[in-house]
Protein backbone atom coordinates (compact mmCIF):
# COMPACT_ATOMS: atom_id res chain seq x y z
CA UNK A 1 0.00 0.00 0.00
CA UNK A 2 1.69 3.12 -1.17
CA UNK A 3 0.98 6.50 -0.01
CA UNK A 4 1.74 8.12 -3.35
CA UNK A 5 -0.98 5.87 -4.82
CA UNK A 6 -3.70 7.03 -2.32
CA UNK A 7 -2.03 10.99 -3.22
CA UNK A 8 -1.96 10.35 -6.97
CA UNK A 9 -5.95 8.93 -6.76
CA UNK A 10 -7.21 11.77 -4.73
CA UNK A 11 -5.66 14.07 -6.80
CA UNK A 12 -7.77 12.71 -9.81
CA UNK A 13 -11.08 12.05 -7.69
CA UNK A 14 -10.75 15.68 -6.95
CA UNK A 15 -10.17 16.65 -10.25
CA UNK A 16 -13.46 14.92 -11.35
CA UNK A 17 -12.47 11.44 -12.40
CA UNK A 18 -14.91 9.82 -9.64
CA UNK A 19 -13.75 6.12 -10.67
CA UNK A 20 -10.46 6.70 -9.47
CA UNK A 21 -11.76 6.35 -5.90
CA UNK A 22 -12.59 2.76 -6.87
CA UNK A 23 -9.07 2.34 -6.34
CA UNK A 24 -9.02 3.99 -3.22
CA UNK A 25 -11.92 1.53 -2.20
CA UNK A 26 -9.96 -1.58 -2.91
CA UNK A 27 -6.87 -0.38 -1.12
CA UNK A 28 -8.50 -0.21 1.93
CA UNK A 29 -11.77 -2.04 1.70
CA UNK A 30 -9.89 -5.81 3.55
CA UNK A 31 -8.74 -2.66 6.24
CA UNK A 32 -12.11 -0.89 7.09
CA UNK A 33 -14.22 -3.92 6.85
CA UNK A 34 -11.80 -5.78 9.21
CA UNK A 35 -11.82 -2.73 11.76
CA UNK A 36 -15.95 -2.29 11.74
CA UNK A 37 -16.08 -6.29 12.24
CA UNK A 38 -13.66 -5.96 15.78
CA UNK A 39 -16.37 -3.19 16.89
CA UNK A 40 -19.48 -5.14 16.56
CA UNK A 41 -18.66 -8.86 15.26
CA UNK A 42 -21.47 -8.90 12.73
CA UNK A 43 -20.30 -9.43 9.20
CA UNK A 44 -23.51 -7.70 7.71
CA UNK A 45 -23.43 -4.78 9.93
CA UNK A 46 -19.19 -4.54 9.12
CA UNK A 47 -19.62 -4.11 5.70
CA UNK A 48 -22.34 -1.32 5.78
CA UNK A 49 -20.64 0.55 8.26
CA UNK A 50 -17.53 0.60 5.98
CA UNK A 51 -19.63 1.32 3.30
CA UNK A 52 -20.35 4.44 4.72
CA UNK A 53 -16.97 4.90 5.89
CA UNK A 54 -15.96 5.12 2.26
CA UNK A 55 -18.57 7.47 1.46
CA UNK A 56 -18.05 9.82 4.07
CA UNK A 57 -14.32 9.75 2.90
CA UNK A 58 -15.77 10.07 -0.31
CA UNK A 59 -17.67 13.46 0.46
CA UNK A 60 -14.88 14.73 2.86
CA UNK A 61 -11.94 13.93 0.56
CA UNK A 62 -10.81 17.47 0.13
CA UNK A 63 -10.55 17.61 3.80
CA UNK A 64 -6.90 15.69 3.58
CA UNK A 65 -4.44 17.92 3.57
CA UNK A 66 -1.95 15.68 2.42
CA UNK A 67 0.43 16.58 5.34
CA UNK A 68 0.00 13.00 7.51
CA UNK A 69 -0.33 9.93 5.51
CA UNK A 70 -4.21 9.40 3.73
CA UNK A 71 -4.15 5.74 5.60
CA UNK A 72 -4.18 8.02 9.33
CA UNK A 73 -6.47 10.24 7.85
CA UNK A 74 -9.30 7.28 7.26
CA UNK A 75 -9.14 5.61 9.96
CA UNK A 76 -9.47 8.28 12.12
CA UNK A 77 -12.91 9.00 10.06
CA UNK A 78 -13.19 5.43 10.18
CA UNK A 79 -13.03 5.25 13.61
CA UNK A 80 -15.14 8.26 14.44
CA UNK A 81 -18.01 6.97 12.64
CA UNK A 82 -17.46 3.10 14.13
CA UNK A 83 -17.35 4.55 17.81
CA UNK A 84 -20.69 6.84 17.42
CA UNK A 85 -22.48 3.96 15.30
CA UNK A 86 -21.08 1.41 18.16
CA UNK A 87 -22.58 3.78 21.18
CA UNK A 88 -25.86 4.50 19.13
CA UNK A 89 -26.81 0.69 18.62
CA UNK A 90 -24.40 -0.81 20.43
CA UNK A 91 -22.84 -4.72 19.14
CA UNK A 92 -24.54 -7.57 20.65
CA UNK A 93 -22.41 -7.72 23.38
CA UNK A 94 -23.30 -10.27 26.57
CA UNK A 95 -22.35 -8.67 29.71
CA UNK A 96 -18.54 -10.24 30.86
CA UNK A 97 -20.65 -12.24 34.06
CA UNK A 98 -22.36 -14.34 31.31
CA UNK A 99 -19.92 -15.02 29.02
CA UNK A 100 -18.08 -17.81 29.96
CA UNK A 101 -19.73 -21.48 31.78
CA UNK A 102 -17.31 -23.39 33.71
CA UNK A 103 -15.20 -25.63 31.39
CA UNK A 104 -16.01 -29.30 30.62
CA UNK A 105 -13.32 -31.18 32.70
CA UNK A 106 -14.06 -34.02 30.72
CA UNK A 107 -13.18 -32.02 27.23
CA UNK A 108 -9.57 -32.67 26.62
CA UNK A 109 -9.82 -30.91 22.76
CA UNK A 110 -6.52 -28.74 23.21
CA UNK A 111 -7.55 -27.22 19.58
CA UNK A 112 -11.51 -26.32 20.55
CA UNK A 113 -10.36 -25.45 23.92
CA UNK A 114 -8.20 -22.74 22.51
CA UNK A 115 -10.69 -21.75 20.12
CA UNK A 116 -13.13 -21.27 23.06
CA UNK A 117 -10.71 -19.46 25.23
CA UNK A 118 -10.15 -16.74 21.76
CA UNK A 119 -13.77 -16.33 21.35
CA UNK A 120 -14.71 -15.58 24.85
CA UNK A 121 -11.70 -13.44 24.77
CA UNK A 122 -13.05 -11.12 21.84
CA UNK A 123 -16.59 -11.40 23.08
CA UNK A 124 -15.34 -10.06 26.59
CA UNK A 125 -13.37 -7.09 24.91
CA UNK A 126 -16.96 -6.21 23.22
CA UNK A 127 -18.36 -6.18 26.62
CA UNK A 128 -16.03 -3.29 28.12
CA UNK A 129 -17.29 0.34 28.76
CA UNK A 130 -16.86 1.66 25.27
CA UNK A 131 -13.61 3.75 25.92
CA UNK A 132 -12.09 0.92 26.91
CA UNK A 133 -13.14 -1.18 24.42
CA UNK A 134 -12.54 1.30 21.74
CA UNK A 135 -8.79 1.41 22.78
CA UNK A 136 -7.85 -1.84 23.02
CA UNK A 137 -9.73 -2.24 19.00
CA UNK A 138 -7.60 0.31 17.80
CA UNK A 139 -4.04 -0.92 19.59
CA UNK A 140 -4.53 -4.68 18.43
CA UNK A 141 -5.68 -3.52 15.25
CA UNK A 142 -2.94 -0.80 14.60
CA UNK A 143 -0.08 -4.14 15.31
CA UNK A 144 0.07 -2.74 18.89
CA UNK A 145 1.02 0.68 17.73
CA UNK A 146 -0.04 3.10 20.39
CA UNK A 147 0.46 6.29 18.01
CA UNK A 148 -1.54 4.86 15.79
CA UNK A 149 -4.51 4.27 17.66
CA UNK A 150 -3.53 7.31 19.59
CA UNK A 151 -4.01 9.00 16.26
CA UNK A 152 -7.34 7.22 15.21
CA UNK A 153 -9.09 7.77 18.31
CA UNK A 154 -8.05 11.43 18.25
CA UNK A 155 -6.27 11.11 22.07
CA UNK A 156 -3.27 11.70 23.32
CA UNK A 157 -0.95 8.51 23.33
CA UNK A 158 -0.91 8.80 27.51
CA UNK A 159 -4.57 8.52 27.44
CA UNK A 160 -4.58 5.70 24.94
CA UNK A 161 -2.04 3.93 27.47
CA UNK A 162 -3.97 4.37 30.66
CA UNK A 163 -7.28 2.99 28.81
CA UNK A 164 -5.42 0.09 27.63
CA UNK A 165 -4.23 -0.89 31.48
CA UNK A 166 -7.29 -0.37 32.88
CA UNK A 167 -8.96 -2.52 29.95
CA UNK A 168 -6.71 -5.27 30.62
CA UNK A 169 -7.27 -4.87 33.52
CA UNK A 170 -10.79 -5.43 33.77
CA UNK A 171 -10.48 -7.87 31.08
CA UNK A 172 -8.03 -10.13 33.23
CA UNK A 173 -10.73 -9.82 36.61
CA UNK A 174 -13.12 -11.09 34.89
CA UNK A 175 -11.17 -13.54 32.55
CA UNK A 176 -9.11 -15.43 34.79
CA UNK A 177 -11.42 -17.06 37.67
CA UNK A 178 -14.23 -18.35 34.35
CA UNK A 179 -11.43 -19.33 31.99
CA UNK A 180 -8.87 -21.07 34.22
CA UNK A 181 -9.73 -21.39 37.43
CA UNK A 182 -11.53 -24.85 36.71
CA UNK A 183 -8.40 -25.73 35.07
CA UNK A 184 -5.86 -24.64 37.91
CA UNK A 185 -8.21 -26.35 40.42
CA UNK A 186 -8.33 -29.99 38.00
CA UNK A 187 -4.37 -29.50 38.07
CA UNK A 188 -4.29 -29.07 42.07
CA UNK B 1 -4.67 -14.38 32.35
CA UNK B 2 -1.30 -13.22 31.75
CA UNK B 3 -0.70 -10.01 29.32
CA UNK B 4 0.97 -12.35 27.01
CA UNK B 5 -2.35 -14.58 26.20
CA UNK B 6 -4.45 -11.56 25.90
CA UNK B 7 -1.66 -10.06 23.49
CA UNK B 8 -1.58 -12.94 21.44
CA UNK B 9 -5.12 -13.73 21.37
CA UNK B 10 -6.55 -10.18 20.29
CA UNK B 11 -3.03 -9.47 17.92
CA UNK B 12 -3.50 -12.27 16.54
CA UNK B 13 -7.01 -12.21 14.77
CA UNK B 14 -7.41 -12.82 10.53
CA UNK B 15 -8.39 -10.27 8.63
CA UNK B 16 -11.83 -9.89 7.22
CA UNK B 17 -12.37 -10.44 3.69
CA UNK B 18 -15.23 -8.46 1.99
CA UNK B 19 -17.64 -9.96 -0.06
CA UNK B 20 -17.05 -9.74 -3.75
CA UNK B 21 -19.50 -7.36 -4.41
CA UNK B 22 -18.42 -4.70 -2.11
CA UNK B 23 -16.19 -2.52 -4.13
CA UNK B 24 -19.33 -2.83 -6.96
CA UNK B 25 -21.83 -1.42 -4.09
CA UNK B 26 -19.43 1.17 -2.33
CA UNK B 27 -18.55 2.92 -6.04
CA UNK B 28 -22.20 2.31 -6.75
CA UNK B 29 -23.27 4.69 -3.78
CA UNK B 30 -20.52 7.14 -4.62
CA UNK B 31 -21.30 7.36 -8.19
CA UNK B 32 -25.36 8.34 -6.47
CA UNK B 33 -23.76 10.63 -4.52
CA UNK B 34 -21.83 12.33 -7.27
CA UNK B 35 -24.48 12.67 -9.44
CA UNK B 36 -26.43 14.31 -6.65
CA UNK B 37 -27.09 18.19 -6.62
CA UNK B 38 -25.12 19.79 -4.39
CA UNK B 39 -27.22 20.53 -0.98
CA UNK B 40 -28.69 23.47 -0.80
CA UNK B 41 -26.32 26.51 1.45
CA UNK B 42 -27.79 28.18 4.60
CA UNK B 43 -29.36 31.29 2.53
CA UNK B 44 -27.43 33.92 4.96
CA UNK B 45 -27.92 36.71 2.56
CA UNK B 46 -31.42 36.77 2.59
CA UNK B 47 -31.35 35.95 6.77
CA UNK B 48 -28.88 38.33 7.53
CA UNK B 49 -31.69 41.20 8.24
CA UNK B 50 -33.60 39.02 9.91
CA UNK B 51 -31.28 37.84 12.04
CA UNK B 52 -29.56 41.39 12.82
CA UNK B 53 -33.62 42.77 13.34
CA UNK B 54 -33.69 40.54 16.02
CA UNK B 55 -30.26 41.03 17.57
CA UNK B 56 -31.27 45.01 17.37
CA UNK B 57 -34.62 44.12 19.28
CA UNK B 58 -32.75 41.83 21.59
CA UNK B 59 -30.80 44.88 22.64
CA UNK B 60 -32.93 47.35 22.37
CA UNK B 61 -35.18 45.04 24.60
CA UNK B 62 -32.19 44.65 27.16
CA UNK B 63 -31.06 48.45 26.69
CA UNK B 64 -34.45 49.49 27.69
CA UNK B 65 -34.81 47.30 30.92
CA UNK B 66 -31.33 48.10 32.12
CA UNK B 67 -32.18 52.02 31.21
CA UNK B 68 -35.18 52.26 33.43
CA UNK B 69 -34.11 49.82 36.05
CA UNK B 70 -30.80 52.42 37.01
CA UNK B 71 -33.87 55.00 37.10
CA UNK B 72 -36.45 53.52 39.07
CA UNK B 73 -36.92 50.02 38.71
CA UNK B 74 -38.07 48.05 35.66
CA UNK B 75 -41.60 48.53 34.32
CA UNK B 76 -43.03 47.28 31.47
CA UNK B 77 -43.88 51.37 30.53
CA UNK B 78 -40.43 51.83 30.02
CA UNK B 79 -40.33 49.83 27.07
CA UNK B 80 -40.72 51.03 23.19
CA UNK B 81 -44.64 50.59 22.44
CA UNK B 82 -44.10 47.79 20.09
CA UNK B 83 -42.22 45.50 22.64
CA UNK B 84 -44.63 46.06 25.21
CA UNK B 85 -47.42 44.83 22.68
CA UNK B 86 -45.68 42.10 22.17
CA UNK B 87 -45.27 41.28 25.55
CA UNK B 88 -48.99 41.80 26.32
CA UNK B 89 -49.79 39.05 22.93
CA UNK B 90 -47.42 36.48 24.86
CA UNK B 91 -48.42 36.72 27.66
CA UNK B 92 -51.92 36.10 26.87
CA UNK B 93 -50.44 33.36 24.84
CA UNK B 94 -49.13 31.73 28.22
CA UNK B 95 -45.34 31.96 26.55
CA UNK B 96 -44.08 32.01 29.78
CA UNK B 97 -45.60 28.34 30.26
CA UNK B 98 -44.69 27.08 27.10
CA UNK B 99 -40.87 28.39 27.24
CA UNK B 100 -40.91 26.65 30.60
CA UNK B 101 -42.06 23.14 28.95
CA UNK B 102 -39.34 23.30 26.39
CA UNK B 103 -36.51 23.93 28.52
CA UNK B 104 -37.97 20.60 30.68
CA UNK B 105 -38.09 18.79 27.54
CA UNK B 106 -34.75 19.86 26.34
CA UNK B 107 -33.25 19.10 29.34
CA UNK B 108 -34.84 15.64 29.69
CA UNK B 109 -33.84 14.58 26.59
CA UNK B 110 -30.21 15.70 26.85
CA UNK B 111 -30.61 13.93 29.71
CA UNK B 112 -32.10 10.84 28.96
CA UNK B 113 -29.58 10.71 25.88
CA UNK B 114 -26.55 11.16 28.20
CA UNK B 115 -27.16 8.30 30.10
CA UNK B 116 -28.02 6.06 27.35
CA UNK B 117 -24.64 7.22 26.00
CA UNK B 118 -23.32 6.53 29.63
CA UNK B 119 -24.48 3.03 29.42
CA UNK B 120 -22.62 2.00 26.54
Amino acid sequence: MSGADDKADVVRVLAGDVSAFTEIVRRWQGPLVTLAYRFCRDRGRAEEMAQEAFLRAYRGLAQWRGEGAFSTWLFALATNLYCTELRRIPARAVPLELITEPRDAHRHDAAYEQADTERVVRRAVLALPAKYREALILFYFHDMDVAAASASLNIPEGTVKARLARGRDILRKKLAPRLFAPMVRKEA
Amino acid sequence: MAQDDLDRILFGEQEIMPSSGFVAEVMAAVQREAVAPPAIPFPWKRALPGIAAAVSAVALVLGSLLMGAKAHGPTLADLPPGVTSVLHVAHQMGAGWIAIALVISLVSVKLATGLAVGRT
